[in-house]
């Protein structure tokens, strides 16, 4: 864990797997037994790594949510504990010595939790064993949650099985050795930084060198000095950071990068933009960086992690594709076109299936589309959920005749998936899923905002190379759209208060503004074109 | 307002709010209230070091640290060196 070139902790496999045994041992003394959820709310660092390690150790089911931060105010924090804790009836809630005091009062658990803290520092020598558990291949090993009200709310629940079928099958697709070494400032609360950068490392016994994503935003090229140092092999990020590396390190500190290393740098968990690949190219290939080095991957939680891997050789890229963007926007097809003719736009692949995982795209009543058509991407593995915990409503939905219906539009061509955008409206920034719902509900609850009218939805921007959310929100009265400077900035801050991201805009609108659909309510996709017609300055891409 | 603050006011309204006509002084909250998001950190580092004539090692900065222009002028007096 490097948080420094002075202040950086190295832990041994033994170290580490003693100190989740000495967790493991402590949490069993608080009550916990196998079966029980666990709920981890610490910082990114060795001591949630061990706390999760333990937890399995003695069948219990851990979930690692988002830590605190200076974003959120404790007296505005509808952070929903109680609602988590009380949905997953976790016995422990975990936090650290750091934990914030003025959120303690505001953790709100059920009756049948109980608030602890990890065991820290790490023993010095072997504790007492952890009790002995027996485990069944399909006993569930883990949650994942999404952030916010709707996300707290479907915690994603992977067995044992699943996550080392999904382990094997990448693993061997990446052709993994031993002397794999992986660079991660990804956060332990998302699938791509648990799974593939800490759960990964750890089945396959190799080393990580790994940063808090808060410190690595404010010195970036960090990543790459950290590569260098310690000849990093592989690493994952979302789309943004390849632009954002680009841009925003300085020629000086480049000079020092050696990326000789690195064998595959793979872009995942938000829709992947060649503009933003071609910029890390450019700024890097003199520092080293090898060809067939940037790689893509279609990953998600419901499925372990990926469902595709573009070919990691050492010499391929993955493919582009351009098609004809009228057929494309009207017609939901994707016919091919010469690369720079004009009316064409450029998708590029997220790879093949891997093993033991299918894709099917389907159209909107769910009839199966041929190659070269967009539609939503179902996925059948051996990999999948169990289900969202204690919600087989919403597992219903998603799950049917053993195909996951992911939300997410695309087409297949040639073997290879391409997938171009989100049917349920979800927005994704900086690789960090946001439901719209909840960001409308924080709107909608600002007196001025009349009878819940809040739109949200997501604007690319091609110059940071992520999506970024909007919000319409329609006044009681017109003459309230004077105040348009203090609504914004209330809506902002609760905004970023619950889901600690910042919104591009809050847009505020006279009354019967937005688009409703024939039932009534506010239709997203209509009114985000609505918005975007009239305010051209804000699509960029 | 002193002459490094008021040029830290002026860079950030310029280049990196998200809303603009928006008033900020030294005490505004400017990332916890969404003005700015944390991928504008690193330009708002580079800029502090630039006005105070310090050199600021990123990694004993936290986000909380730099959340008004005042707390970011605090930062750079406590872990700032000067530059050669």
């Amino acid at each position: 864990m490097w948080n420094d070139d002075d202040d950086a902790r190295t832990l041994t496999f033994g170290e580490f797997t003693r100190w989740a045994q000495a967790q493991a041992v402590y949490f069993h003394e608080q009550g916990l037994a196998k079966g029980d959820r666990v709920i981890l709310i610490m910082p990114q660092g060795l001591e949630l790594m061990a706390a999760f390690a333990g937890a399995l150790l003695l069948g219990a089911v851990p979930a690692i949510l988002a830590y605190p931060t200076f974003k959120i105010e404790p007296a505005k924090y509808r952070f929903g504990l109680s609602g988590v804790s009380a949905n997953l009836k976790a016995k422990l809630v975990v936090i650290d010595e750091s934990f914030p005091r003025e959120f303690l009062d505001y953790v709100s658990l059920g009756d049948q939790s109980q608030l602890v803290r990890a065991l820290s520092p790490a023993p010095n020598a072997a504790t007492a064993a952890a009790p002995d558990v027996s485990f069944a291949p399909e006993d569930v090993a883990f949650l994942q949650h999404s952030a916010g009200t709707t996300g707290l709310q479907k915690g994603v629940a992977l067995s044992h099985r699943a996550v080392l079928r999904q382990l094997a099958h990448l693993g061997g697709a990446l052709k993994i050795c031993p002397e794999d070494r992986i660079y991660s400032w990804l956060p332990l609360y998302h699938d791509m930084g648990l799974i593939a950068c800490f759960i990964l490392p750890l089945v396959y016994h190799l080393h990580v060198v790994m940063q808090s994503p808060s410190d690595w935003v404010m010195q970036p090229g960090s990543m790459l000095h950290l590569i260098s140092k310690y000849r990093c092999t592989l690493a994952w990020v979302p789309n943004f950071t390849l632009q954002f590396l680009a841009q925003r390190v300085k020629a000086e500190e480049r000079k020092d990068f050696e990326l000789g290393s690195l064998r595959a740098l793979i872009n995942c968990s938000e829709p992947v933009r060649a503009a933003s690949m071609d910029m890390f190219t450019s700024a890097y290939s003199g520092c080293g960086l090898r060809s067939g080095v940037l790689q893509t991957s279609y990953a998600m939680a419901e499925n372990v992690f990926a469902v595709t891997q573009s070919r990691v050789d050492g010499k391929s890229e993955p493919r582009r594709i351009w098609i004809d963007s009228e057929k494309y926007l009207r017609e939901h097809v994707a016919v091919p076109a010469a690369e720079g003719s004009p009316q064409t736009v450029c998708f590029v692949s997220s790879g093949e299936c891997l093993p033991c995982n299918e894709v099917k795209i389907v159209s909107d009543e769910g009839q199966e589309l041929p190659p070269g058509q967009v539609g939503e991407i179902l996925i059948r593995s051996d990999s999948l959920l169990e289900g969202y915990h204690n919600r087989p409503d919403l597992t219903a939905q998603s799950l049917r005749d053993g195909w996951y219906w992911s939300g997410d539009l695309g087409f297949y061509v040639d073997g290879e998936l391409y997938v171009t955008g989100r049917k349920r409206d979800l927005i994704i920034v900086g690789g960090k899923n946001i439901y719209p719902q909840d960001v409308e509900e924080i709107a909608a609850s600002h007196a001025k905002i009349h009878d819940g009218r809040a739109v949200a939805f997501g604007v690319f921007n091609a110059s940071v190379g992520t999506e970024e959310i909007v919000v319409v929100a329609e006044v009681q009265d017109v003459a309230d759209l004077a105040d348009a400077g203090e609504v914004d900035r209330a809506i902002r801050g609760a905004i970023v208060a619950e889901l600690g991201v910042a919104p591009r805009g809050v847009y505020l609108k006279p009354p019967r503004w937005i688009v409703k659909s024939t039932a009534g309510k506010p239709a997203r996709s209509a009114t985000r074109e609505k918005f975007l017609a009239e305010h051209p300055e804000v699509k960029r891409s | 307002m002193a002459e490094p603050a008021q040029e830290l006011i002026e860079y950030i309204r310029r280049e990196l709010i998200r809303r603009p006509n928006v008033p900020i002084d030294g005490d505004t909250p400017l990332v916890s209230s969404g003005l700015i998001d944390s991928f504008s950190l690193v330009d708002i580092l580079t800029k502090l070091e630039e006005v105070t004539g310090m050199r600021i090692a990123a990694s004993k900065v936290q986000p909380k640290d730099m959340d008004t222009v005042r707390l970011m002028l605090a930062t750079a007096e406590r872990v700032g060196k000067p530059r050669k």
